[in-house]
């Protein structure tokens, strides 16, 4: 195999690629699906009936490709306060492609107030990918967000 | 280091507009995103295995190769890995599907893609390269050998070899103990056989015969997948150094229908144009064949297999995440199979799982077809492409062909 994986090629690569992306943006319009423009790309947000504010964030910077790997969540009311002892389902895919997660993730918590990590993830490709997550608080509130993802 | 960047970035920029008025495309940056991640550069070096403590020890990779094409690890003593898997036919055969001591039901797979995918066979039906390693030498069309006889050959060929790895193989002069063929799959006397050994007995010749399939994967790990015209290409597109090459009108028309309207890259993408996961593309069934459910039998089988990564045989039975978080019982299993990679696919007809189509022209106008599945359902819509785009896909996919290995280096 070549050794194409030097840094300092890499790093060329990705610079060359930046130029070159921006000349042909302007030249020719794509064949490959891009995202959609506008998508809400925040890891911080309220759910979608404003009843929790989740925050998560992948264990691994960058989010590997095609490695499982792990997310925390941080699960607060709208005011703030934790929540723990939360289920939360974790579902998601690739709209685009109609293909949901490759693996089956599952999310448990880790003991301080309002923490989970999410285990068991996997993206298999560059592009667009939702993470939605079912949340049922102890109390019987529930609620959904489903957070984009561009890799 | 700022002023070099744009100087590149201009470099590039220039050639990309001179290379317009050549007739080369230009691409989106979507596209661009895209072509980068089907480059062969951004395969890294294959994912550690730690269920196999000798995955990269190059002693242990010395043996699987002399395992790998010792045909008297079979029945009728002419069958070994490398009978189907042939070292100068990218690890295939060009048979529908292969020919042991019988013939089976399924497509020789090529091995150097293997390395990278967390799950192997065409139905993933084991969850690493040493458990696969285990299969077809038992299985009665293929090698149709026991893990006696296999202890046995190791015991008598490959003893230093094996024990220097492994530690010592267990004393199997006493035949009452030790049978000389038997195995808990396969063949009725080779059952009857190993039902009559004791559990302790058993479970030291399945830790042999593990140990056999971790050599012979530590020697697949060291087969490359090897570079092809469209990765000169790629090195063109991102001025990358190395060897640089243009693609055709056609092919890049191809190129271009591959990761657009041909939708070819949702499933065929990295740098080895496989996502690794499993796919029903409505792929016919070949009416001669038993009934074949693919992944969704697959995955139960590999959930269930003594050699699986949270077995008593693996090295790190608690790091098996793949296996822990598999998705199973979805009704997208039932009949799909293994993506494969496409690296050097015009060099290994027959295609598809059971060699159900002899050439790309077909492969591509079932794509193009889209025939419902014969069961599940079909993942894959009508393209409804047009003979020419047809015929641009097929030779992109020519410009995959893997460069020739390197011949040794002269001592």
């Amino acid at each position: 195999m070549p050794s194409f994986s030097s840094a300092p090629r890499r790093s060329l690569v990705r610079h060359a690629l930046c130029g070159a992306a921006l000349l042909a943006t302007v030249v020719f319009a794509g064949s490959a699906m891009a995202e959609p423009k506008g998508l809400d790309l925040s890891l911080d947000r309220p759910s979608d009936q404003g009843v929790f504010r989740v925050r998560i964030r992948s264990q691994a910077a960058p989010i590997p490709m095609s490695r499982v790997h792990q997310w925390t969540v941080h699960l607060t009311d709208k005011a703030g306060l934790p929540i723990s002892g939360a289920d939360l389902t974790v579902d998601g895919g690739m709209p685009e492609h109609h293909h949901g997660l490759p693996t089956a993730p599952r999310a448990t918590p880790v003991g301080t107030p309002g923490d989970y990590v999410i285990s068991g993830l996997k993206f298999s490709m560059r592009g667009w990918w939702e993470m939605k997550l079912a949340i049922k608080a102890p109390d019987g509130r529930a609620d959904r967000i489903t957070f984009n993802l561009v890799l | 280091m700022k002023p070099f960047r744009i100087i590149i970035g201009a470099a590039l920029a220039t050639s990309l507009a001179l290379g317009a008025t050549a007739a080369q495309p230009t691409w989106s940056a979507a596209d661009l995103k895209t072509l980068h991640g089907l480059w062969i550069g951004e395969l890294g070096p294959p994912p550690p295995d730690p269920s196999n403590r000798v995955a990269d020890n190059a002693a242990a990779a010395a043996l699987g190769g002399m395992l790998f094409s010792d045909k008297r690890l079979s029945a009728n003593g002419q069958v070994s890995c490398a009978s189907c898997h042939q070292p100068d036919r990218a690890f295939t055969d060009a048979l529908p599907t292969g020919h042991g001591v019988g013939v089976g039901n399924r497509r020789t797979m090529p091995i150097a893609p293997a390395v990278y995918s967390p799950w192997q066979f065409w139905d993933g039906r084991a969850d690493s390269l040493w458990s696969q390693a285990l299969g077809p030498v038992e299985n009665p069309v293929e090698h149709g050998f026991t893990r006696l006889e296999v202890a046995r050959r190791l015991a008598a060929q490959y003893r230093d070899a094996y024990e220097s790895l492994f530690g010592p193989l267990p004393d199997m002069t006493d035949h009452g103990r030790f049978p000389l063929r038997a195995a808990p799959v396969g063949a009725a006397d080779a059952r009857a056989a190993w039902a009559g050994m004791t559990a302790d007995d058993q479970v030291s010749v399945n830790r042999v015969y593990a140990n056999f399939g971790k050599a012979i994967a530590a020697f697949e790990r060291t087969l490359k997948v090897r570079p092809g015209r469209f990765d000169d290409y790629l090195a063109r597109v991102f001025a990358a150094p190395g060897p640089q090459a243009r693609l055709s009108s056609d092919e890049l028309a191809g190129l271009r229908l591959f990761i657009g309207k041909g939708q070819c890259a949702t499933c065929h993408n990295g740098p080895l144009l496989s996502n690794n996961g499993f796919a029903n593309t409505g792929v016919p069934a070949r009416s001669d064949l038993p009934t074949d459910p693919g992944r969704a039998v697959g995955v139960r089988a590999a959930l269930t297999d003594p050699f699986n990564c949270k077995g008593a045989y693996s090295d790190a039975p608690n790091r098996c995440d793949e296996l822990e978080f598999v998705v199973v019982d979805s009704p997208a299993q039932v009949r799909a199979y293994k993506v494969p990679s496409l690296r050097g696919v015009a060099q290994r007809a027959p295609y598809m799982h059971a060699g159900q189509f002899s050439s790309l022209e077909q492969v591509v106008d079932h794509y193009s077809h889209a025939p419902a599945a014969p069961d599940g359902t079909s993942e894959i819509k009508p393209l409804d492409l047009t003979a020419d785009e047809r015929r641009q896909i097929v030779a992109f996919l020519r410009t995959l062909d893997e460069r020739p290995a390197p011949s040794p280096k002269p001592r």
